[in-house]
């Protein structure tokens, strides 16, 4: 039998989005996740703590195909458990009751901006569903629909990159034939500039308090 | 062969016109293609295989086997022809070139079992040859040798000039490229043209051993791959003078020729190539390798040990990438990274400072850096990581398009 296998190379970008800082636009990536999606055979990671990204490592050395995986500059908070075991393709929920809500999804720094405008909610009342997908491409699309629906049929995607081809775009297409689901997109939408990491999430409107601000919005609805 | 005073150079000069006239059969088939294109490069093709390169026709990606990547990639249809006149596939089947239900594309994908990546897109290949070479010169440290051939007009490209840079800097005496220098490009002649002098001297000053000779001299040619493998501690740079559309009466050195079947020219055209065939039964058939590759297990590769994080810490994802990847390099010898000189930041430096043999700095060349990845992960030879800042992978986007075409065959020209 003559089959051989075709190149398998992973690509590992580090410094994505405004959330690198003081270094500027030139520095940040913002249309990797665009470029990277549209390649029909790639696999995306985007990792939001320490644990996931060693097993994303791991599991693109195993994945065929061309492997993209965006780490982020920022120190961030550890979500998983050690013994936590991640897939392909398989979203995690962070955070879930009964009784919520909203389903925040973000990766990355975003995915600890939604957690900490889930707590913000919390506060006044509003319980929100926390999704990360860990890989991007592909999408956990049923576990997108699935939480979208359990959770009121709200949901607010937010990503450290431009609006095109991104995070949101995947989560907006999966969600493209749901009835009664409504999205809010939150993501860069200017070039941005210097400035301190935390500034600049806020100024270009991913922090907690915009999540949680496009949560209550849509709960207005 | 080195002082083989028994090489047949008729046959091999035989072998060149029968590869033009396959050509011409197929872009004619197909009503399509790039005949001119094929024939500059006729004597190069029927001396690297039938005289030069050592391989399988058995097993046409053996990892022992010599390499040979067609940076310009639409000259596909002389490459299709050396395949077939080496016994790899009917030579009848050319004809199914540039169709539906044939693998024989306008421009080669690995959907064949011969080709190890897509070219095409111009400027490409000889990043991916130096992957390769760099992976048989310092990892399977086997005696398969690289052969790259690169349009006159690609070489405008500046990632050529980024992987020559790589290439020297890394002494891969085991790479050869062969430049065809037919003078012309598509919609007019070449910036260079044929000043091989400044060819020669550019190559000579990026650190090449450089040869400037007679491309459609086959002695001349046989003479320069023996003296490039002699050669140790620099690449070897084959300038070959040619012309585009050699051999055919009236098209050859002239413009407007570019990208076109000769149509009702071609019949006349074929008789007067078959004209000069006088040893037409002679079969020229490949060589051996002389040493097999390692044999690498690259499947069901772990992390030495599990993540080991507390609740309380803050970690950014990067430095988790260095971890991991030092940790999956302890288990498996055949993990490697690759960085643009960015690894104090990317963290891949972790895996540098573990085993400084295999981290490959492709230093402020992002194109490079893409394209030697590809070329080191061909045929099993390693489990890659190539890192830098995301944004700068965004002008590497062309290599990753390139290296996306289909995955497996089991026939060497049909869909399986
Ligand atoms: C990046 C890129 N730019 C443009 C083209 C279109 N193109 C195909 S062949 C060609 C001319 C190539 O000239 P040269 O390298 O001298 O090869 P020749 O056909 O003359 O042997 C051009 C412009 C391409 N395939 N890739």
């Amino acid at each position: 039998m003559g089959a051989i296998s075709q190149s398998d190379m992973n690509l590992v970008g580090s410094h994505c989005g405004v959330s690198i800082g003081e270094d500027g636009p030139s520095q940040m990536g913002l249309e990797d996740l665009a470029l990277f999606r549209a390649v029909p055979t790639a696999t995306v990671f985007y990792p939001s703590d320490a644990v996931s990204t060693e097993r994303a490592v791991e599991l693109a050395a195993n994945t065929k195909g061309i492997c993209y995986i965006r780490t982020s500059r920022p120190e961030t908070a550890i979500i998983y458990d050690s013994d936590t075991v991640f897939k392909v393709g398989e979203a995690k929920i962070v955070r879930e009751s009964a009784q919520d809500k909203v389903l925040l999804i973000g990766a990355g720094i975003t995915l600890h901006e939604a957690l900490a405008a889930a707590d913000d909610l919390q506060k006044k009342g509003v319980s929100a569903r926390v999704l990360d997908p860990f890989t991007v491409k592909p999408l956990d699309e049923r576990a997108v629909r699935e939480h979208a629906r359990a959770a009121g049929g709200r949901v607010v995607v937010v990503e450290d990159h431009y609006q095109a081809g991104g995070l949101g775009e995947a989560v907006l297409s999966a969600l493209a034939a749901e009835r009664d689901v409504v999205v809010r997109h939150l993501c860069v939408r200017s070039v941005p500039r210097s400035g301190a990491p935390a500034q600049l999430v806020d100024a270009f409107g991913l922090s907690a308090r915009h999540v949680a601000a496009a949560a209550q919005e849509l709960l207005q609805l | 062969m080195k002082g083989d005073k028994n090489v047949n150079i008729q046959a091999l000069k035989d072998m060149a016109n029968k590869l033009r006239i396959d050509s011409i059969v197929a872009t004619n088939a197909s009503k399509s293609g790039h005949p001119t294109s094929c024939a500059s490069m006729a004597e190069i093709m029927s001396v690297l295989f039938f005289h030069t390169m050592r391989y399988k026709i058995s097993a046409p990606r053996d990892p022992s086997s010599d390499r040979f990547i067609l940076s310009k990639g639409h000259a596909a249809p002389i490459l299709y022809a050396a395949w077939a006149e080496a016994g790899l596939f009917p030579v009848e089947d050319l004809k199914n070139l540039r169709k539906f239900e044939s693998d024989l594309e306008g421009h080669p994908t690995p959907r064949l079992s011969f080709i190890d990546v897509g070219t095409g897109s111009l400027g490409q290949g000889l990043a991916v040859a130096a992957g390769m070479a760099y992976v048989g010169k310092y990892f399977d440290q086997t005696p398969y040798r690289v052969y790259c051939l690169v349009g006159d007009g690609e070489a405008a490209e500046g990632s050529i000039w980024e992987a020559l840079h790589f290439a020297s800097h890394y002494k891969l005496d085991n790479l050869v490229v062969i430049f065809d220098v037919n003078r012309l490009g598509q919609s007019e002649p070449t910036s260079l043209q044929h000043q091989m002098d400044v060819y020669d001297a550019r190559l000579k000053a990026f650190g090449f051993h450089s040869l400037v000779v007679d491309g459609h001299d086959v002695s001349e040619l046989i003479k320069a791959f023996d003296e490039a493998a002699t050669v140790t501690g620099k690449p070897t740079a084959v300038i070959a003078k040619t012309y585009k559309g050699k051999g055919f009466p009236n098209i050859e050195d002239k413009e407007n020729w570019h990208g076109k079947a000769l149509g009702a020219e071609g019949e006349k055209i074929i008789k007067h190539l078959q004209a000069q065939i006088t040893d037409g039964g002679v079969s020229l058939s490949a060589r051996a390798p002389t040493a097999d590759a390692p044999r690498v297990h690259l499947r069901d590769v772990t992390l030495s040990a599990p993540p080991a994080y507390e609740r309380a810490q803050r970690v950014a994802t990067r430095l988790a990438y260095g971890t991991a990847l030092r940790k999956l390099a302890d288990t498996n010898m055949r993990v490697i990274a690759l960085d643009g000189d960015t690894k104090n930041s990317t963290f891949s430096d972790k895996l540098r400072n573990a085993y400084p043999e295999r981290y490959v700095e492709c230093f402020i060349a992002e194109q490079t850096l893409v394209g030697v990845a590809m070329g080191a992960a061909c045929r099993q030879r390693a489990i890659v990581f190539a890192s830098t800042f995301a944004a700068f992978f965004t002008r590497t986007f062309d290599q990753v398009t390139s290296s996306t075409s289909s995955t497996s065959t089991t026939s060497p020209t049909s869909p399986t």
